[in-house]
């Protein structure tokens, strides 16, 4: 049964997943089978396009752990593409499941299509510095970011449903599960964005940013070190290649060099307005408009003069 | 007493890589090679692990036959034998024949407790081959650390996944893969550098790893590379009056109806 196989943990992930699988269909033989965690998962992703949903019955809340289960179902079902959504317990199973079936796997694919045979893909390189393109042979894995697509609209007819046992990796024990501080916030569907990064001397200083984000509409947002180093702002704060990827009309760095880690995650912003007291730091070659000055001068300048308007 | 083996791949410093407007091809003449920054951390905790409880670090290396100018670097961090496997046109190799190359190396080199990575190397960030390696190995895996402890022969390791950190328990032998806030990498000494000339190196060989031709046939192929360019109007304002600079940015986002 050749054909396609999606699978995400995260269910709006999931969806999103059937768009490129619905398009990648008209170029293959098979049906979309689709891999689901739960009944409310499934009954969701039937109604968008899947031929058939596989709801997973599984003991343990651990993705990962369900790696060599999901390598079988889709050794069993042997399709052209096995999509998976690219969280980072999406990585995991994907490159698990490559190599148990000695298959290629594309981490985070921007764009896919089927041409003689084989999947061609575009993808980042060196930290999103550059763009590649890449053919691989079927049978082939795939992992997608999120938002990389939107989802299909509901289709005609709901995909059947079906229940399989799958067990988990009893090797690895997991406990302790915290989920840290959330704000809510969805940085990743912001119109407007500050950024802020090590160019904040203490944690209270962030009040200055926080003042120029609420004249502005926006939210805040930072830099790796400021969250995974500082601690300063909670975790689903920070843009950049291991972070969120924004796309705001305005995105504002506030003290932030701009290496390409960073911008990697706020390069598709429509217009990019940087404040650092490096004339020389790269975020000037990466900004429409630039100030070089003391971020605890100009901030509070910026925003008394913004409030006028 | 822990035995632990890193893996570590020599890769080109992407700061150095310029991007060449006129083409957008890549230009890496200036670009330095580095051990990428993620395996630094690998290097590091196995390090700090063996330091503590005893025990012994090897590193392992696949790639072009340029792997050999990084034996010196990683030995001065801490591991006391470095394994490398140097074939010409690695460089085209992809996540599936590197996983087979490295595990081919381990199945040979003999049991290991703690086979260390980094998350993805710095210039692929593939994140692949710590899960294709326990996968290949047999071996339990655990991804995305940001803190490790030994205990006896029982492995706590500290994942941490977007929004949420989760204890894993596991006894080895384990592959990890860590993060880079686990620790900050040492910066070698004199000693530890002029030391590292005195630590042993072996090469293994490709054709002695016993595997099959396909296992050596990349499935991905690089079609083309370009530099990514976003146009950007670069207005700099830069007088010494801040408030001159202000109010110049504030009329450019009111001119984009920004405010």
């Amino acid at each position: 049964m050749p054909g396609i196989i999606t699978f995400s943990e995260e269910r709006e992930l999931g969806k999103q997943l059937l768009t490129p699988a619905l398009e990648l269909k008209k170029s293959l033989s098979g049906p979309v089978t689709v891999l689901a965690l739960n009944d409310a998962d499934a009954k969701e992703l039937a109604a968008l396009g899947a031929d058939k949903v596989l709801v997973l019955q599984a003991a343990g809340g651990w993705p990962e752990g369900l790696s060599e289960a999901i390598s079988g179902l889709v050794s069993t079902a042997a399709p052209s593409i096995f999509l998976v959504g690219g969280t980072l317990p999406g990585k995991h199973i994907g490159a698990y499941v490559a190599a148990k079936l000695n298959l290629a796997m594309v981490t985070d694919a921007k764009s896919l299509k089927v041409e003689n045979g084989k999947l061609l893909t575009t993808r980042l390189l060196f930290a999103g510095l550059a763009l590649c393109e890449e053919e691989s042979v079927l049978p082939v894995v795939a992992t997608i970011p999120s938002r990389t697509f939107l989802p299909p609209n509901a289709a005609g007819k709901a995909g059947a449903a079906e229940t399989v046992k799958a067990e988990t990796d009893s090797r690895v024990a997991i406990s302790d599960i915290t989920r840290a501080e959330s704000s809510g916030v969805d940085i990743g569907a912001a119109t407007r964005v500050v950024a802020v990064g090590r160019g904040f001397r203490k944690q209270e200083d962030l009040k200055l940013a926080q003042d120029l984000a609420s004249v502005f509409h926006a939210e805040i947002a930072c830099s790796r070190p400021v969250a995974e180093e500082e601690h300063w702002l909670p975790i689903d704060h920070y843009v950049g290649i291991s972070g969120h990827t924004v796309k705001p009309e305005l995105y504002v760095a506030v003290g932030i060099s701009g290496q390409v880690q960073h911008m990697v995650g706020a390069r598709e912003s429509k217009v990019i307005a940087a404040i650092d007291n490096d004339e020389h730091a790269p975020i000037f070659e990466a900004a429409d408009y630039g100030i070089v000055g003391d971020l605890y001068e100009v901030l509070p300048l910026l925003t008394a003069a913004l409030k006028k308007k | 007493m822990p035995k632990c083996l890193v893996c570590y791949k020599w890769t080109l410093d992407e700061q150095d890589i310029r991007v060449n407007p006129d083409d957008l091809s890549l230009d890496t003449s200036r670009a330095k090679a580095k051990i990428s920054d993620f395996d630094r951390n690998a290097i590091e905790e196995a390090t700090l692990i063996v330091e503590k409880h005893g025990g012994s670090v090897n590193a392992l290396s696949y790639g072009t036959p340029d792997v050999k100018q990084s034996l010196k670097d990683v030995l001065s961090r801490g591991p006391e034998k470095v394994y490398w496997i140097a074939q010409s046109g690695a460089q085209t190799s992809d996540a599936y024949v590197t996983a087979n190359v490295l595990a081919a190396a381990i199945r040979k080199l003999g049991q290991y407790d703690l086979i260390l990575c980094g998350e993805g190397s710095s210039d692929e960030f593939n994140r692949q081959t710590p899960v294709r390696l326990a996968a290949l190995l047999g071996l339990p895996c655990v991804t995305y650390v940001e803190k490790l402890s030994v205990e006896g022969d029982t492995i706590k390791a500290t994942r941490r996944v977007a929004d949420c950190s989760e204890v894993a328990t596991v006894k080895g032998p384990v592959v990890i893969s860590v993060l880079n806030q686990i620790n900050k990498p040492r910066i070698p000494t004199l000693k530890q550098v002029l030391g590292a000339a005195k630590k042993p190196n072996e090469e293994i060989k490709i054709a002695d790893l016993g595997l099959k031709p396909e296992s050596l046939q990349p499935k991905s192929a690089r079609k083309s590379v370009k530099g990514f360019v976003t146009k950007r109007k670069k207005i700099v304002y830069k007088e010494a009056n801040a408030a001159a600079n202000v109010a110049k940015l504030a009329s450019s986002l009111a001119a984009e109806g920004l405010c």
